[in-house]
């Protein structure tokens, strides 16, 4: 791979140890894929090193005695528990310090403590064509698919990207490799679909299908950004989809020609209702019953969001031995105090829950075990989240529902969906 | 000693070398574990014991510690490379894993953090000339894979 004179001296150690061992793994990285040259990025969303993954909050004490320090912007993801709750929600005291002891690196080295999974809800919004290193697979797809900045499925080494400002040239880094590759018609009437849960359902057929290719959907009308949110979260769980295109609404697709760039797709297919209720019997373990715990916000809420739960939770009382958690960010879950709505869903018995989401927290059977809690740590849980009911079932170990938003807080104040 | 996949008659094994692209070098030689959908790191195995956990995978209750792994391609969330590099801080990582798509970039950060070889696009269909428990070699550095008989 080509350096320039700057690169090369970041790699020599000229710019302090933390730089050097970022140029080091980025190099090698690049070379891995025959990647040409470095692009210049200028935006990172990093995982927060997780409590719950042995070895991580330590590999971060470790780069942090090299003094890292950032050179964009870089916001940080979900930790394996709410940093003000976690005492109320079980969290075992040993966990919470071990995870508490990445704040102050993260802080020392520039990166913010948002610890989300929807960064861009908190105004992070790169500009089109930009070159990014994102981590979140859910983001990564927005960030690629709805804003059309640049990023592949980052990982371990969006760290170093925060610190270098740099990442290789490679993959969705080539306009060429961004081509809509398999087009799917949808043909499905407007009422089935049209929440956040069909979306998801779409994503988990059209992903299982595409992998890691590039998919077009064509015959989608959607412009709520919830509905697209969903969506590319589930792409990205049954496959490994990183950007879609919708013509007519995504960045890089005014057309359906645009979205395929002029080419011809390598594969067509037809996407009917039936193909809906088959992605929700991949997830979804059981069609009614009783749950203990209803998930909202995966990926997390924005404001409104919020607002919808708490109109709909008004008066209303989550049933005694079920959890229901709203997840979102801390500043979200700031605003959303001072409009009152967190209010409305704490006198309902509901948890407005930030940093973390079930999945990533100290409920994952592996953890569980380490710290003897009990397995599974809950029976069954109702969601409206296709990503969150596919982990959920082996890494919690609980049966899950798949539902809609009103279904679900249904679910939460009976105890149970259906008769 | 294995067993099946020997003649009676034969007095030497064979060697079957297949050409990869190399990803991400180091040398092993293991037991194959071969899967015939794509694999999520995230969700479809336990980072404690390297069991495969997913309900609906046909391998359920297999562990991946020390396997060299072949499969489609890597699917599931960007924590896929956290997982890894969560069953390397315990030795349980997969000796090598070789896809037959080209290999996914989240995937290969994840490798080049836990040390495990890693290769893709084989030049020969793998599922056509191996099974599970063959014992191959792997070298990443120069893109190979070799099946010991």
């Amino acid at each position: 791979m080509h350096l320039t004179p700057e690169e090369q001296k970041m790699l020599d150690g000229e710019y302090g140890p933390a730089k050097a061992e970022a140029m080091d793994h980025i190099t090698q990285f690049g070379d891995a894929f025959e990647a040409e040259r470095l692009l210049d990025i200028v935006y990172v969303h990093y995982p927060a090193e997780m409590g719950i993954y042995r070895g991580s909050v330590e590999s971060l004490l470790e780069f942090s005695e090299k003094s890292p320090k950032v050179e964009v912007p870089t916001t940080t993801s979900t930790l394996c528990m709410d940093i003000d709750q976690w005492k109320e929600m079980g969290v075992p005291e040993e966990l919470a310090e071990l995870q508490m002891e990445v704040i102050e690196p993260h802080r020392e080295m520039g990166a913010l403590g948002t610890y989300t999974c929807t960064p861009y809800l908190l105004g992070f919004i790169p500009p089109k064509n930009s070159y990014v290193a994102t981590v979140e697979s859910s983001a990564v797809i927005y960030y690629n698919s709805m804003l059309g900045a640049w990023s592949n499925r980052g990982g371990l080494f969006t760290k170093y990207s925060a610190v270098t400002g740099k990442y290789p040239e490679m993959g969705y880094m080539l306009r060429e490799n961004r081509k809509g590759t398999h087009l799917f018609n949808i043909d499905i009437e407007k009422e089935k679909l049209e929440n956040f849960t069909d979306y998801n359902l779409l994503g988990i057929h059209i992903g299982e299908i595409v992998g890691s290719e590039v998919p077009v959907m064509h015959g989608i009308s959607t412009h709520k950004q919830e509905n697209l949110i969903g969506m590319g979260a589930t792409l990205a769980t049954s496959g490994s989809v990183s950007l879609y295109h919708i013509p007519g609404i995504t960045a890089e697709a005014r057309t359906l020609s645009e979205a395929l760039q002029g080419d011809v797709p390598q594969e067509i297919y037809w996407v009917s209702p039936d193909d809906l209720d088959t992605a929700r019997e991949k997830v979804s373990t059981m069609d009614g019953g009783e749950v203990d715990f209803v998930l909202l916000g995966c990926p997390h809420y924005d404001l409104d969001q919020l607002r919808e739960v708490a109109e709909m939770l008004t008066g209303k009382k989550v049933k005694k031995g079920v959890e229901l958690w709203v997840c979102t960010n801390r500043m979200t879950k700031r605003a959303a105090e001072w409009q009152g709505y967190v209010q409305i869903i704490e006198s309902a018995g509901g948890r407005v829950v930030c940093d973390s989401c079930p999945v990533e927290s100290h409920m994952r059977n592996s953890t569980c075990k380490q710290y003897g809690l009990p397995v599974p740590y809950i029976e069954a849980m109702a969601t409206e989240s296709g990503k969150m009911a596919r982990y959920v079932k082996d890494l919690i170990g609980c049966e899950t529902l798949l539902v809609d938003r009103k279904k679900c807080i249904e679910a939460a104040i009976k105890g149970k969906w259906g008769d | 000693m294995r067993e099946s996949g020997l003649q009676a008659d034969s007095s030497r094994s064979k060697r079957i070398i297949i050409k990869c692209r190399g990803l991400v070098k180091g040398q092993i030689t293991g037991s194959a574990l071969l899967m015939n959908k794509a694999f999520s790191f995230m969700g479809d195995v336990d980072m404690d014991t390297s069991e495969i956990i997913a309900r609906d995978h046909e391998q359920k209750g297999e562990t991946i510690a020390g396997k060299i792994l072949i499969y489609p391609e890597t699917k599931g969330s960007s924590g896929g490379c956290v997982v890894l590099n969560a069953l390397y801080q315990q030795g349980k990582q997969p000796g090598a894993i070789v896809n037959l798509k080209m290999a996914d970039y989240n995937l290969v950060e994840g490798a080049i953090s836990a040390k495990i070889p890693l290769l893709c696009l084989p030049e020969r269909d793998l599922g056509e000339i191996m099974k599970n428990g063959d014992i191959v070699s792997v070298d990443g550095g120069k893109g190979i894979i070799e099946i010991i008989r």
